[in-house]
């Protein structure tokens, strides 16, 4: 009881405002300061109730039409629908996008004046920016009135070329967004066109020209490498334009074939016109490096920024924190859940309904098993430049699993793909992690674990699936073990 | 204890087979007669056929002293696999009344389920058959009782692998059915039965079977007999056991050719032991045959061959089922429970005989002789107790495995095992999985060799892995194990033929002509060349045609060599074999190649070495992989995410290591197919 109310107080009081431009260093760090409180809380040993979410994703599903290579939930327009002000199926979405907001059960404690405002929206689809701002305004009073807004609040909206003009995008700033991905994707002609884009590259110089020419401060280019027919040149040139272009982040997406895509039908993995596998891995270290060059930030496996310009929003994620789910397909992650929402629109509407009359419950108070939360602090955190944090991994799961992973990745320390670091993130050495590892204390010495760049970045499949591994046995020791014993 | 009761749920598969053809058993009129008119038989089988009936009505109280030896045969069915053993004992069992017609599954007397799947016989059974048949051309017309015949036939394995056993279950016989397929004509394990049973000198009835095919040639067939065997072409029965023409004729010449058992019934009791099966509910129950003398029930008895003394609680005759007649005279064949604990303890060719007297053990008892040895790991490490437990129920059942555990730096913990032959080792893998639900790795087969070296001393190599490949002293001298083989094949086929036995190594010692068309080959052949991959290439090369056979032979001496895998370095136990020195180059590449397409690309680079001792003779590089991520994750593929990378994960776990690198079980599997 006690606990459950005192929780939410210690997280409003604690967040210290943070200016944008703080060093990545002190960003990451205090995100992972703060983890460790919130990772405990999820440890099989203390079931108690996680904070409730200050972030929330909101999923604006119209685009004009399907991109070759996309399997998210959308719904697609037409190409000429670049107006969408009177289109009855946005205004009626909107309506029940916003009775989902309201309809959510809230655990915020009684006294509204210590309730936890939102700190993240991020508007994702879909092509959010095909949505008028009147219905975007409508859908950001929902949660201000529901749950609070803070004024320095990270709103984040994806926006596609092609689909707003200067006029659009001042509305949305002054709406409150004040940062924009922009989904480019690539700076070629044929290539827009080889992956379905409702866009050209006309459209994507005047997209960057407007959000610069509104002040958006805060905004980042969406590329995407491997595509069918892709050369080097082509990828050099997409980055060289995108670094020339001074946007403050820059996404870089590997593309993955999903089935049931027209891609899935069209193409294998490795195979022409898809790049091979030593291509795709070349692109990829060619973006680590150009980027880099131009003093961007390498701060996940596929996001780069300018110092303090990381995306907060995204990183919630990656710090395996709450946060809400809001539209159709949408993902919340509350109450230790991870709850996904109705692909179809007709199935979301029902959805809503039930929401509404109770018959569901998006945010059910369970707590998520020990092995599933240290699987995903230990894949998400592996994604960033940061690392696992084995200070806070440890309290919260113990100095045995810290050893076994050490231990499993030691190979790989030596061969450069994994990178132990001290608590002052200095790289310790190999001999040095070998004679420390022999001691009782290794664990205490080597602060942080994370993969290097772009080595480690590219191979991170096979080495989270290996940490995966450890911390499956050392849950459960192999039974052949106990056969020799007998 | 605890394990015998284990060891008893699986076998209730096999009970409830049992429980289905007793049911059958039912007197029914109807089919009765239906089956009479199906088989048009003659009126003096009809007439008997009515009487068997009767017979089997009666059947609990069947007094086995109305059948003195006089009255006894006791006969077997020899033939090429395929060519209609198992369905023409189906049908002596239904012309006798012993099953119903229809009713029971076919091939009754092949009671496992990889003996229906592959048309073969892998453990005796032996069925009685009661007979009325008037001697010397009497028939039931002339109203004259006819005497009844105790007929038992005993179903024999075909296989070379099963030879010992089959010389037992022939040495409890006076004569055999020797079957032929009216159109394939002799072949190799027609060959090898013939001489089996010549060398029991047993009275050989020929039958030509399956005359009813388009491509039936009889004459033809009769003149290989002739030709092969010295057997009168007068003397061979045409059948068909499916559409039940000349069947009539079989069980008359069986009691006028084959003559009664010899025994003595005023001698001590001497049983020969045919083989042995468990029972959940009984424990293990022996087939016997009784040589000379009286079994009675309560009697103490004991085994020559392992000292331990038993009582017989419970003795009778398989009629088709356990059927207790509570004594078993000189010349009969049944069955007796006396509270063995295993299999194990009832050795074939064993003689048992009355505890307090003094008998000379009957002739030809040997202990069983494994030939072919491979390792059984679980395919999941963690499944070793599983694979344990499955092991000891099967060899409850099967006593002819040598089973020892061993350790493998590779596979793990797991078992080597000795088996009769390549047979013996599929059937007993067949059995493991269908019976017993379990998946495992099999390393490469392998036959026992005899390295000498330089200080004089000599190791048994069963498992190539324990040849140190560096050793201490020079290996001075080699000795493999060799056969006699059989090939019979249609004479286009030759060349291909001869190249590939020259390539196995193979030493010809006879070639002649069966008849104008077909080849008689006979080859001294190293075994360890047959173990992998020979059978299915002599088919392939000869559309089929080819039939083969093979007999134990000597040890000759060989130049062996011990050939090791490495992988970045590290010897894989598991995959090291015995080659010939002179195929080590070529088997090296072929595996190092065969790796090289199984083996995911890792973290790292992986060498793949073939070597002999400290000599690399070939070699393959597996580059690193470049790259695998998952370039893109928000808050709504986190779960996706993780189950993929679970996935992965698993896949890894289902592999086994060495050193570092990961090798899926397929590589366990592809090697098995290079030679």
């Amino acid at each position: 009881m006690l606990k459950s109310t005192f929780t939410p107080i210690f997280w409003v009081l604690t967040p210290k405002p943070k200016p944008p431009k703080l060093p990545p260093q002190a960003i990451t760090n205090t995100f992972f300061t703060s983890s460790t409180t919130h990772v405990r809380h999820n440890a099989p040993l203390n079931p108690t109730t996680p904070p409730p979410p200050s972030s929330a994703y909101i999923h604006l599903p119209f685009c004009r039409k399907r991109c070759h290579y996309c399997d998210f939930p959308i719904v697609a327009l037409g190409s000429a629908s670049t107006q969408t002000n009177d289109d009855p199926r946005v205004s009626n979405y909107i309506h029940w996008l916003c009775r989902e907001i309201s309809a959510t059960n809230v655990d915020q404690p009684a006294d509204a004046s210590t309730i936890t405002p939102l700190k993240t929206v991020y508007f994702g689809g879909g092509t959010p920016s095909l949505v008028p701002p009147r219905m975007v305004a409508s859908v950001l009073d929902t949660l201000r009135l529901k749950f609070g807004l803070r004024e320095d609040a990270e709103i984040s909206m994806e926006m596609d070329p092609g689909t707003f003009d200067a006029e659009k995008m001042r509305e949305m700033v002054v709406l409150g967004v004040n940062r924009v991905s922009l989904g480019v994707q690539a700076f070629q002609e044929e290539l827009l066109r080889a992956c379905g884009r409702a866009h050209g590259l006309k459209e994507v110089h005047e997209a960057i020209d407007v959000v610069k020419l509104c002040g958006v401060e805060n905004w980042s280019i969406d590329l995407i490498s491997s595509l069918p027919h892709q050369t080097s040149e082509m990828w050099e040139e997409s980055l060289r334009l995108a670094i020339e272009s001074q946007p403050t982040h820059v996404s870089v997406y590997d593309l993955q074939i999903e089935q049931g895509t027209k891609f899935g039908r069209l193409y294998s993995p490795g195979e022409f016109p898809m790049p091979s596998e030593t291509q795709s891995a070349e692109f990829y270290k060619m973006a680590s490096r150009m980027l880099s060059d131009a003093n961007y930030n390498h701060y996940e496996i596929s996001s780069y920024c300018k110092s303090g310009y990381e995306c907060k929003h995204n990183f919630i994620y990656w710090k395996n924190k709450p946060f809400y789910g809001f539209g159709l397909g949408s993902t919340s992650f509350v109450g230790g859940l991870r709850f996904s929402r109705p692909r179809k629109v007709n199935d979301y509407i029902n959805f809503v309904q039930n929401l509404e009359n109770g018959l569901v419950n998006s945010s059910v108070k369970g707590h998520i098993s020990g092995k599933d939360t240290i699987m995903d602090v230990v894949m998400l955190s592996l994604r960033t430049a940061q690392g696992i944090d084995l200070k806070s991994f440890q309290e919260s799961f113990g100095s045995s699993v810290v050893l076994s992973l050490l231990e499993a990745y030691k190979p790989y320390v030596e061969s450069g793909l994994v990178v132990c670091l001290d608590e002052h993130r200095r790289t310790i050495r190999i001999d040095d992690l070998n004679s420390s590892l022999s001691k009782t204390n290794a664990e205490g010495r080597v602060a942080y674990i994370r993969l290097s760049d772009p080595e480690g970045f590219l191979l991170s499949n096979e080495l989270i699936a290996l940490a995966f591994g450890v911390i499956d046995s050392w849950k459960d020791m192999p039974p052949y073990k106990e056969a020799e014993a007998t | 204890m605890g394990y015998l009761s284990k060891a008893s749920k699986t076998l209730r598969q096999s009970n409830y087979l049992s429980l289905l053809c007793n049911s059958n058993f039912n007197f029914n009129p109807l089919t009765n007669r239906i089956t009479h008119e199906r088989f048009s038989v003659t009126r003096a089988l009809l007439c008997s056929q009515t009487r068997q009936n009767s017979t089997t009505r009666e059947k609990s109280t069947i007094d086995l002293s109305q059948y003195p030896k006089e009255l006894v045969r006791n006969f077997s069915i020899i033939a090429h696999v395929d060519h209609g053993k198992s369905t023409l004992a189906d049908r002596l069992l239904e012309l006798t009344g012993t099953i119903k017609k229809g009713h029971g599954q076919p091939q009754y007397l092949d009671k496992l389920q990889v003996e229906r799947e592959r048309g073969i016989t892998v453990k005796a059974q032996t069925a009685t058959m009661f007979y009325k048949h008037g001697v010397n051309g009497d028939d039931c017309s002339d109203g004259k009782e006819s005497p009844k015949f105790l007929l038992n036939l005993i179903d024999t394995p075909g296989h070379v692998d099963f030879s010992y056993e089959v010389s037992r279950s022939l040495a409890a016989c006076q004569g055999v059915l020797l079957v032929v397929d009216a159109a394939q004509g002799v072949q190799a394990q027609t060959v090898a039965n013939f001489y089996l049973a010549f060398e029991s000198n047993l009275t050989i009835v020929p039958v030509i079977n399956k005359i009813d095919q388009p491509t039936a040639d009889p004459d033809r067939v009769k003149a290989q007999l002739k030709s092969m065997f010295d057997l009168d072409p007068s003397d061979v029965l045409l059948t068909s056991a499916k559409t039940g023409e000349g069947l009539q004729q079989i069980l008359p010449a069986v009691i006028e050719r084959i003559p009664a058992p010899p025994g003595r019934s005023d001698s001590p009791l001497r049983m020969l032991l045919l083989d042995s099966y468990y029972d959940e509910y009984k424990g293990v129950i022996c087939h016997v045959a009784v040589v000379d003398g009286v079994l009675r029930k309560g009697d103490k008895i004991s085994s020559a061959a392992t000292g331990q003394s038993y009582e017989a609680s419970d003795i009778g005759i398989m009629h088709p089922e356990l059927t207790p007649t509570g004594i078993l005279l000189t010349g009969q064949v049944g069955y007796v429970v006396s509270g063995m604990r295993s299999t194990k303890e009832a050795r074939v060719g064993d003689t048992i005989y009355h505890t307090r007297s003094t008998v000379e053990p009957l002739p030809g008892f040997k202990p069983a002789k494994h030939m072919v040895f491979s390792g059984l790991y679980p395919a999941d490490g963690s499944d070793f107790e599983a694979l344990n437990h499955a092991i000891e129920r099967l060899t409850c059942n099967d006593a002819s495995v040598s089973i020892a555990k061993e350790t493998s730096t590779a596979l793990g913990l797991g078992f080597r095992c000795g088996f009769l032959g390549l047979l013996h080792m599929d059937v007993f893998h067949q059995r493991l999985e269908q019976e017993y639900g379990a998946h495992v790795i099999s390393t490469v087969p392998t036959v026992p060799y005899i390295f000498e070296f330089h200080d004089g001393s000599k190791l048994e190599v069963q498992n190539p892995a324990s040849l140190p490949s560096n050793p201490k002293h020079k290996v001075t001298a080699c000795w493999e194990p060799t056969v006699l083989a059989t090939i019979i094949i249609p004479s286009e086929y030759v060349g291909p033929v001869i190249t590939l036995v020259s390539e196995r190594r193979g030493q010809q010692l006879e070639y002649s002509f069966i008849d104008s068309q077909r080849v008689f080959m006979k080859y001294r052949l190293p075994l360890r060349e047959i173990v992998v991959d020979f059978y299915n290439e002599l088919k392939s090369i000869t559309s089929g045609y080819a039939s083969f056979d093979y007999e134990d032979s000597d040890y000759q001496q060989a130049d062996m060599v011990k050939l090791d895998i490495l992988l970045n370095g590290q010897p894989v136990d598991a995959m090291a074999t015995i080659v010939h020195s002179a195929k080590a180059y070529r088997v090296g590449r072929e595996l190092t190649e065969k790796l090289k397409g199984v083996l995911d690309r890792q973290m790292f680079e992986v060498n793949i070495q073939a070597a002999i001792g400290s000599k690399i003779i070939a070699r393959e590089t597996i580059s690193a992989m470049r790259k695998n991520v998952l370039a893109k994750c928000y808050g709504g593929d986190i779960t996706r995410k993780r189950k993929l990378l679970e996935k992965q994960k698993e896949g890894k776990k289902r592999m086994k290591r060495v050193g570092s690198v990961d090798i899926p079980q397929e590589a366990f599997h592809e090697l098995l197919k290079v030679s």
